[in-house]
């Protein structure tokens, strides 16, 4: 036990995430001993999976609700679980290359258009949204965004159907410019297929590749 | 030109090529810069044009231009209410088309004395104030004393103050197109009053309003300006501008096996759905006077449709359940005289009513239909 934390202190400097593989492999030593060694050894694994992932995303550019990386007790019960969706879960954006963003929550994700999308535009004067209810596919025209630059075509990012759309941007378009990432997000879908999220760039990715588009 | 397009399109439709022809073509040419004019004076076809030149053509490394006029027809913006931007009743007594575009912007009129330019490129080159100045420079070309220059807003002004030309633009996923209108010789007896919407004060809309402005002909201020001169000194400003060696091409966008699909766009730009139902949600608040009586109307219109629709009558011109089974039966129907006319006669028939009453509620849908 002691040798697999040792590990997972190396993967990655996080103390918090070490603090957690302490707790589930206390969580597990508690279970009955012929199931023990196994499920820590899977516990730890995706502990330190998660771990990755977590450092991976921990971008300090935009502003967004902490991660759920935090030790608390109320997280414990849940861990397991979380650990295997984590990189779903976990509230980060995820982009396409059209500057489009989703960020999951459950089996919903929000949708809506980057910084380096909304600076392009523009004042954004008018939001043409779909109907609540409209079936979605990937990188289907789904609306479009008119500034003072132009109609500009909003692709979706994901499959799916529309569960709602930001109403609020009907008398104030301009929280697209205004707050992109919250208050300014465009429509609410279902996910039909998960694995779609793990073909769109993270955060990381994203930067880089609007750094290479300047080029 | 024109033919041997067609010969191509007859050999390429043989092998079952999955690009089309058209695109093909261009590839083939190997120029970085086109200049296209259309065959037809059809607005529908023209705008289909343009989303299949948009969606099909390969514009990352070639840029086009495409120069089309069209018979009498009013043209509004993507997200623009037509309701309060064009005077419905009277283009449909004058057989004026309306047609909304894939643009933003607002509302124009177009005849042959108005030339359409749409400049289509990759969206980095997206750029309008220099394709503005290929038609300044080349209004200039031709004659050097015109004081014509484009604003911020991305109009042209005739002596500063005259607007002859307006512009929109949309941007796809890699491309994008910005056209603008140019004003030569209009017929301005029809222009403003077309243009003057009919119910405006009475709807209430979060559509994209247009900016109205004191229009003017080019030939006003010189009869020598035609059309057709017109366009040829902007194609050849055009390949001067960005260094093109453009051939001018005569394109037939009625030409379904040269642009596979451009019928069916065609189509989808006519439906009562895209023309009309795309209007933002917008409310109408009006006061009919009907028989010396005032009726407030009260309507919210969503998708073109009418959601909800509430009349206040006074109960002794007519007695309120009547007034409620007229106002459930236009309850989800278009927001359409023709329609309206036609629930009502229907209502008419089934629903048992005095005479006197029936005079009454057919004088109530030409009343509601007066704001339609």
């Amino acid at each position: 036990m002691f040798g697999l934390c040792i590990i997972g202190r190396i993967v990655c400097g996080n103390v918090l995430v070490v603090v957690e593989m302490f707790n589930l492999l206390s969580q597990t030593s508690q279970r009955s001993a012929p199931f023990c060694f196994s499920r820590a050894v899977k516990s730890v694994k995706m502990a330190m999976c998660a771990a990755l992932r977590c450092v991976s995303a921990a971008l300090p550019l935009l502003t967004r609700p902490a991660p759920i990386w935090t030790c608390q007790n109320s997280l414990r019960p849940n861990i397991l679980r979380t650990l295997y969706t984590s990189s779903r879960l976990s509230g980060a954006l995820k982009f396409t290359d059209k500057h489009e963003w989703v960020r999951v929550d459950g089996t919903v994700g929000t949708v809506g258009i980057s910084n380096f999308a909304q600076e392009a535009l523009g004042d954004v004067v008018y939001c043409g949204l779909p109907e609540v209810g409209t079936k979605l596919e990937q990188m289907e025209e789904f609306g479009a965004l008119e500034s003072v630059k132009a109609a500009s075509e909003l692709y979706s990012p994901l499959n799916g159907e529309v569960t709602e759309i930001n109403t609020n941007l009907t008398d104030n378009p301009g929280l697209v410019n205004k707050a992109c990432y919250e208050d300014g997000w465009l429509i609410k879908m279902t996910i039909e297929k998960p694995a779609e999220l793990d073909e769109l760039m993270d955060e990381a990715a994203y930067e880089k590749f609007i750094k290479s588009l300047d080029s | 030109m024109i033919l041997r397009l067609s010969n191509r399109a007859c050999v390429l439709s043989g092998s079952a090529r999955l690009k089309s022809t058209l695109s093909t073509f261009f590839d083939e040419m190997g120029k970085a810069g086109i200049v296209l004019k259309s065959a037809s004076t059809g607005i529908f076809e023209n705008l289909a044009l343009e989303d299949w030149i948009h969606d099909r053509v390969d514009l990352q490394n070639r840029s086009m231009l495409l120069l089309w006029r069209n018979s009498p027809v009013v043209v509004i913006g993507r997200h623009q209410n037509p309701w309060q931007e064009c005077n419905l009743p009277l283009m449909r007594r004058l057989g004026i088309p309306l047609a909304r575009r894939r643009s933003g912007g607002g509302t124009v009129f177009h005849d042959f004395g108005n030339i359409n330019m749409t400049f289509f490129t990759s969206k980095k080159k997206y750029d309008r104030h220099r394709n503005l100045k290929v038609v300044t420079r080349a209004l200039k070309a031709l004659r050097p004393d015109l004081d014509v220059a484009a604003s911020d807003r991305f109009d042209i002004l005739l002596n500063g103050h005259y607007k002859i030309s307006g512009t929109a633009a949309k941007l796809g996923r890699t491309s994008a197109y910005h056209h603008c209108t140019l004003l030569c010789s209009v017929d301005r007896s029809i222009l403003p009053s077309v243009l003057k919407s009919n119910t405006s004060e009475v709807i209430k809309s979060s559509a994209t309003p247009s900016v109205p402005s004191p229009v003017k002909n080019l030939l006003d201020v010189d009869p020598t300006l035609d059309s057709n001169t017109i366009m040829d000194a902007i194609a050849s400003q055009y390949s001067n501008e960005f260094g093109f060696d453009s051939p001018v091409i005569k394109v037939d966008p009625t030409h379904e096996g040269l642009m596979p699909g451009i019928h069916k766009m065609a189509q989808d730009l006519q439906t009562w759905e895209w023309i009309y139902g795309r209007t933002p949600k917008f409310s109408v608040c009006s006061s009919i006077v009907v028989e010396d009586v005032t009726i407030k109307l009260d309507m919210d219109i969503k998708n073109g449709a009418v959601e909800q629709c509430a009349m206040e009558i006074p109960e002794n011109w007519l007695p309120s359940e009547m007034v409620n089974e007229f106002t459930s039966t236009l309850n989800g129907s278009k927001y359409c005289p023709n329609e309206t006319a036609v629930l009502v006669a229907a209502f008419m028939r089934t629903v048992s009513m005095t005479a006197d009453v029936a005079v009454k509620i057919h004088r109530l849908c030409a009343g509601v239909v007066s704001v339609m």
